[in-house]
């Protein structure tokens, strides 16, 4: 098993107060690692340490590193770190001054850099493989936010895909869908492991266990537990994860 | 018995509402009422197209001063929009906590609130007394001042509504912050940064007090803006209190004119408005 990405001793700050505490983390290339843990443990926090988003905090402060391939994503620009580490948010955000081949692309065409690849090329195999092409290939000049919840958010997933980066990082993706549109997203979740690396926050346990092939368990900032998510359901090592999956906390 | 007092109580507030909605709706009316009694009168292609006639004969018009009020607020605009807008770039997505912002912030806040005739009377001062005649470019700079807070707090104030998840969303995909400002924030800020800048600028073809001693005047076509032009603005002040019947109702004239302009830029304004996303 190869690691993709690895945090050494992560800890974060907001003003004075740490958010993170020491949390050392290796993520396997091409799997899905769920993180839970309770409101407020940090599982935000820590995901956006990954593509650098926390610094943008006015009062966020970042310590340790976070090694992509082994390389210390804290020495290298941001702007490419989050082209290699995609992310998807809580609440789909499409660009709603954009179309919808336009949102696919955004990340491309606005790089500031030329692009050699074919634009009309990329929104299909991006829409194509959130299974979202199908749906709007007749009117992709439509604006982004006249799609469904789940449709944005697929359309978001297409968007962060069509940057082709190596990992995606996702934070509660489908908390704000209805259930059939969380259960497309988890099937596209699954399918996506195959290519590329997944690291996913849930709130809910059972996501965790259906879509996720490692999983972390946070708490007040500290990293819990961490394992193959089979075991981490079926045998789990600390009592606080034990209360927490049971559904005695949350 | 007690449904019928508070139904009574509620025909009461309502209908001392709707007076003093009235009182302070009567005194407009009988403006822009009285502006059109007298103004329509004068109302001709001859009166909007030519020059106004030798003082003692009736006749002609007041076409220069139309052409000289809509020079000087273009060449006010020309420089007072770009400038508004950048420094509402600035204080909504670049300004931080620092001092600089807090300098920023307190200079076009104050500049705000500078009297127009103190904001004429440095024009006056700067280019005026420099070149030592009137000219529509003193005029131009003291409106493009004037118009400066005006344009940036609506820009400000447009970039900020625009939420914050799409910022991040598009730093996310690394798009450099200058992109992020200018194709997505600036993008969708842009109905409302437009209509600013339309506000702005009926906003500065009332102004009268910075033109007094800036473009001043001229019975003549402005042949430059760097000469003393003449506007509506200051006609409707040589004008009305001249006392001589001719000039006083092509003054209620003028007076229509621009009311007319300020009110078709606010119905417009409004119109585009309600296209939002």
């Amino acid at each position: 098993m190869a690691i993709k990405l690895e945090t050494e001793k992560l800890s974060a700050w907001f003003g004075k107060k740490q958010v993170l505490k020491d949390v050392s983390l290796a993520f396997e290339e091409k799997k899905v690692t769920a993180l839970v843990g309770p409101s407020g443990c940090g599982k935000s926090t820590f995901i956006r340490c990954l593509n650098r988003m926390h610094e943008l905090n006015p009062d966020g402060r970042v310590e340790g590193k976070v090694l992509l391939d082994g390389e210390n994503i804290y020495g290298m620009d941001p702007m490419d770190v989050r082209r290699k580490i995609g992310m998807v948010f809580q609440k789909p955000n499409p660009f709603p001054n954009m179309s919808i081949s336009d949102n696919t692309v955004a990340g491309i065409r606005l790089s500031g850099e030329k692009s050699k690849a074919d634009l009309e090329e990329v929104v299909e195999r991006a829409l194509k493989s959130v299974g979202l092409y199908e749906e709007v290939k007749d009117d992709l000049k439509r604006s982004g936010t006249s799609l469904s919840g789940g449709q944005q958010q697929r359309l978001c997933i297409a968007r962060a895909l069509a940057m082709e980066p190596e990992v995606i990082l996702m934070d509660e993706p489908t908390s704000a869908l209805d259930p059939a549109s969380t259960s497309r997203i988890e099937e596209l979740i699954r399918k996506l492991r195959s290519e590329i690396t997944v690291i996913i926050i849930t709130h809910n346990v059972g996501q965790a266990a259906r879509i996720s092939d490692m999983t972390a368990f946070l708490y007040l900032g500290e990293l819990i537990e961490y394992g193959d998510t089979k075991e981490f359901f079926e045998s789990p090592k600390s009592p606080i994860t034990e209360r927490y999956i049971t559904g005695r906390f949350g | 018995m007690r449904i019928f007092s508070r139904r009574a109580r509620e025909k009461v507030v309502i209908s001392i509402l709707m007076m003093l909605t009235a009182v302070a709706v009567i005194p407009l009316f009988w403006i822009v009422g009285s502006i059109v009694w007298n103004g329509a009168s004068v109302m001709s292609i001859e009166f909007l197209t030519s020059l106004p006639a030798p003082f003692g004969s009736s006749g002609g018009g007041i076409g220069n001063a139309i052409v000289g009020t809509l020079m000087i607020n273009c060449f006010a605009s020309a420089w007072g929009i770009p400038l508004g807008i950048l420094t509402g770039i600035y204080l909504s997505e670049y300004a931080s906590a620092g001092r600089l912002s807090f300098i920023v912030r307190s200079v076009v806040e104050s500049l705000s609130g500078v009297p127009s005739i103190v904001i004429g009377l440095f024009a006056f001062t700067v280019i005026v007394l420099t070149v030592r005649h009137y000219t529509g470019i003193a005029a131009a700079l003291a409106l493009g001042l004037m118009m400066i807070p005006l344009v940036a707090k609506a820009t400000e104030e447009s970039m900020k509504v625009v939420s914050n998840d799409l910022r991040e969303a598009a730093i996310a995909l690394g798009i450099p912050k200058y992109n992020v400002t200018t194709r997505i924030v600036l993008s969708m800020a842009k109905g409302g940064i437009i209509s600013g800048s339309l506000l702005a600028f009926a906003r500065i073809s009332g102004e009268t007090a910075p033109l007094l001693f800036t473009s001043l005047f001229s019975f003549y076509w402005p042949t430059g803006i760097d000469q003393p032009i003449a506007t509506l603005q200051v006609l409707i002040y040589n004008y009305a209190i001249s006392g001589f019947g001719d000039w006083v109702s092509k003054a209620w004239g003028a007076s229509l004119l621009l009311v007319m302009m300020v009110l078709v830029i606010n119905v417009a304004v409004r119109m585009l408005g309600r296209k939002k996303y």
